[in-house]
């Protein structure tokens, strides 16, 4: 006797579509229903899913754990921001305010004019009109560029900058910058794409408000697949994944795979070139020794400096004054050491505190004073 | 009586003693087998050096071990400090907080990925969540919105299934030829726990899904608030909240107190630190579905929403890490790999000694559950100095098969970072050692873009 989840059906029209049986299923385990992700689905019969026994009498109980959210928690953490604007509140900031706040808290990781660094994305490599016939590269050969995938040529949607931009960064303190800040970024960041809005270019002068975000056309909205949008979305997507040719995938009954002459004619034995990646920490052991017992060598300035202030002060571009730079160090510590001290433990500008390391105080202060004497 | 020269003493005795045993012996099996003992001899003999472990008492068979009262909450042996997770300068943002630590799948046993050893990928850093100060919300396209302290969440029936996840850039970086010479970096963005929690159907059951609900956000609840979307037939076949993972709580690696699972999808899907979840008609367009974990094919058209992490397979023993160079001529040794498919179960698992051209099937191995890790087995009989070119290819219940990198390559380029499961290939060198190399041909554009195999009519 089949026993099929019915509960389910009444919750959700488009749990029935997924849920609903063929008549002839005879083994509990054989799947017979595709997942809308191209693969197959375990309906729970006879009290089990696949080879996992369930408790079916949960669907007959409604369990009424937890209490009803109230409006201003729904508010509070209700901060999703929709393609066509639900959720996105009132609010301008203009480019030239969006240049200020970069400058302060996002160039020690994005780079000059988003150009990134230090492992974080870039933000723009120009004009993303144009940079978005990039998205057809492919490097086959050495020396072929590749697609640019940036906000500007890649993304399809605006909404999807402000939302991230708002709830999830400057990344070492997310969800500090104001709406306001939040608009003038997402106009920095368009300026820096070289992207126009209803045809007025945003310029160095642009002012950006709730009304003009919501007409941003994104030059690659239509090259992605499948299609997402709309109420019956879903089937779109239900059917994109039962054609294995979308995405690269092969089909085959088991008894016709193929076992011999499986490899192309041309086909080759290809190595990894020049010693491939092999920056392992720790690095690759697999012998069962006791570990190191690492010296007390007392605390290294150097190392603690690398792994901790490198990224933003090693280098030129990433707004923090760079080791080595008299005039750019000179600036702070004409105000006394215990200045720059406290700058770094309590973060500055675009610095967390610390640098985002867990240093203690007496140890950030060893690295402050390497940093100043190599810069003086 | 010194012990030491009582030993020597009886050595001569012994030695004889044991060549007539060992003739008698020989007499007997010869003519049931000529060849099993080639190349091992099973039979004392005083001819060679005894060994140390043996004969010299070491001091934990002699003295006191800890105290019961130490390491109340175990560790792992010392001497297994090596088997760890590892991380790579070249995937890391400057300070490892958006970053990826992986599994060494070189040393994994069975398939359950101990806590401390399961892939670690944050987008903020790892979080350290207090379960008292941290609440579910599920709200939007239902009839009663709600929240949830992490007590009234455990409450509701629990469900235990065991699942890998998988990040799809797992093998990303080698799309365009091999890049490790190690398992754990070409395969290691993967683990495989067992996850228990409650299933989000069962908590749908009372708060009453509205018809419109199409999709499904989870949001985190780290620096990073990590959002994606999920359709909802997901979510009412087999999509949880979970707090165990191999019968404790969650590592805060792995989002303590709550993670979704999302069984066979994305890993990026599976968002740690849950705090909200929204039902709505349309999609969210979340940064990481779009910016990242698209596949971006030769014609310029992205494939988002690409949720199943596709069947795969690897060779786990020999690998680069460790191979079989101190193999003797003759020796049986095991072949064992892992195969694994996020579209539904493994149904067969074939092993090539020539890079893919020919194949054999090997042996599943244990529990094959869907969605899992699943063991695979083939005994060889190693020839000292020979070559192999050891590839494995699994197909699962879906029907689907790993494809050729050809294959693959021509269907969705080299630029697609995400979701590449092609056959992969471990060069055994005469020396034993294991080098990971690709059976890949050289490619080309045609007029249309598209990519064809040079040098192929």
């Amino acid at each position: 006797m089949l026993k099929f989840n019915t509960k389910l059906v009444s919750i959700s029209t488009a749990a029935a579509l997924t849920l609903s049986m063929t008549a002839c299923m005879g083994d509990a385990i054989t799947p017979t229903k595709a997942s809308i992700g191209g693969g197959v689905l375990y309906p729970v019969v006879d009290g089990k899913t696949g080879p996992y026994h369930v408790n079916t009498d949960i669907e007959k109980l409604k369990i009424n754990n937890g209490r009803v959210a109230t409006k201003d928690e729904l508010h509070a953490w209700n901060t999703d921001i929709m393609p066509d604007g639900t959720g996105l509140e009132e609010g301008e900031g203009s480019v030239e305010e969006g240049e200020e706040v970069y400058e302060a808290k996002c160039v020690m990781c994005h780079g000059d004019f988003g150009s990134g660094g230090g492992g974080y994305p870039s933000l723009s490599k120009g004009s993303a009109e144009e940079l978005q016939k990039t998205l057809t590269n492919q490097r086959l050969k050495p020396d072929t560029d590749g697609p640019v995938r940036v906000f500007g040529t890649y993304w399809p949607e605006a909404s999807t900058l402000w939302w991230y931009i708002k709830d999830a960064m400057p990344h070492p303190s997310t969800g500090t910058l104001s709406v306001d800040e939040t608009y003038a970024l997402v106009a920095y960041i368009l300026n820096i794409n070289e992207m126009s809005i209803d045809g007025e270019e945003v310029d160095d002068e642009y002012v950006l408000n709730r009304e003009k975000f919501l007409k941003v056309k994104m030059p690659n909205k239509g090259n992605f697949e499948p299609n997402i949008d709309g109420p019956d979305s879903l089937k779109g997507i239900r059917e994109y994944w039962t054609h294995p040719e979308n995405f690269g995938a092969i089909k085959v009954k088991p008894a016709e795979r193929c076992m011999t002459n499986c490899q192309k004619p041309t086909a080759k034995v290809v190595y990894i070139k020049n010693g491939g990646i092999n920056d392992f920490h720790p690095p690759m052991a697999v012998s069962r020794n006791l570990p190191e017992v690492k010296e007390e060598k007392g605390f290294d300035a150097k190392i603690a400096y690398e792994a901790n202030c490198a990224m933003c002060h090693g280098t030129d571009g990433m707004g923090a004054p760079v080791l080595g730079d008299k005039d750019g160090w000179d600036e702070y510590t004409s105000k006394g050491m215990n200045n720059v001290y406290a700058n770094g433990i309590n973060g500055i500008n675009g610095m967390p505190p610390k640098g985002g390391s867990s240093l203690s105080d007496k140890d950030f202060k060893t690295v402050v004073d390497y940093i100043v004497n190599l810069s003086k | 009586m010194d012990i030491k020269k009582s030993q020597q003493a009886s050595k001569s005795d012994q030695t004889e003693t044991n060549a007539i045993d060992r003739r008698d012996f020989f007499r007997k099996t010869a003519a049931l087998s000529a060849t099993a003992l080639a190349g091992t001899s099973i039979l004392s003999s005083n001819a060679m050096a005894d060994d140390e472990a043996i004969m010299k008492m070491p001091k934990w068979a002699s003295a006191w071990g800890d105290p019961i009262t130490k390491n109340l909450y175990g560790m792992p042996s010392e001497y297994e400090h090596n088997v760890t997770r590892r991380y790579t300068k070249l995937l890391a943002s400057g300070n490892f907080r958006a970053s990826i630590a992986v599994t060494p799948i070189h040393e994994s046993k069975g398939i359950i990925t101990p806590n401390g050893l399961f892939f670690s990928r944050s987008h903020g850093g790892i979080a350290h969540i207090d379960p008292n100060e941290h609440r579910l919300m599920i709200h939007g396209l239902v009839e009663k919105p709600i929240v949830l302290t992490m007590k009234e969440l455990q409450r509701y029936p629990s469900v235990t299934r065991t699942h890998f996840i998988e990040c799809p850039a797992n093998g990303g970086q080698e799309w365009r030829g091999p890049q490790y010479n190690s398992l754990q970096f070409a395969k290691g963005f993967m683990s495989c726990a067992e996850w228990t929690g409650v299933y989000i159907k069962d908590i749908l059951n009372d708060l009453g899904l509205k018809p419109t609900a199409q999709w499904m956000l989870a949001e985190g609840g780290d620096s990073s608030k990590m959002g994606r979307t999920i359709p909802i037939d997901k979510v009412l076949d087999d999509a949880m909240i979970v707090w165990g993972q191999n019968g404790e709580a969650l590592r805060p690696e792995q989002g303590y107190p709550i993670r979704l699972l999302v069984p066979g999808w994305e890993g990026n899907l599976c968002v740690k630190w849950l705090r909200r979840i929204e039902f709505a008609a349309e999609p969210w367009y979340c940064k990481e579905e779009t910016s990242k974990y698209s596949v971006l094919k030769p014609n310029g058209k992205a494939v988002q929403h690409f949720y199943a992490n596709e069947v795969n397979s690897t060779v786990v023993s020999p690998s680069p890490e460790i191979d079989w160079s101190d193999l003797k001529d003759g020796q049986i040794i095991e072949i064992e790999g892992l195969a694994w498919s996020g579209m539904g179960t493994i149904t067969s698992v074939d092993i090539s000694f020539n890079g893919g051209r020919t194949y054999t099937e090997a042996k599943l191995k244990g529990l094959v559950l869907p969605k899992c890790w699943t063991r695979w087995s083939y005994m060889h009989t190693y020839k000292k100095g020979e070559k192999l070119l050891l590839t494995s290819r699994a197909m699962d219940d879906a029907g689907y098969i790993q494809p050729t990198i050809d294959q693959e390559i021509t269907a969705v380029g080299v630029e697609a970072v995400y979701h590449r499961n092609a056959v992969e290939t471990w060069e055994v060198t005469p020396e034993g050692k294991i080098n990971h190399v690709q059976m890949r041909s050289n490619y080309k554009r045609a007029k249309d873009g598209s990519i064809l195999i040079e040098g192929e009519a």
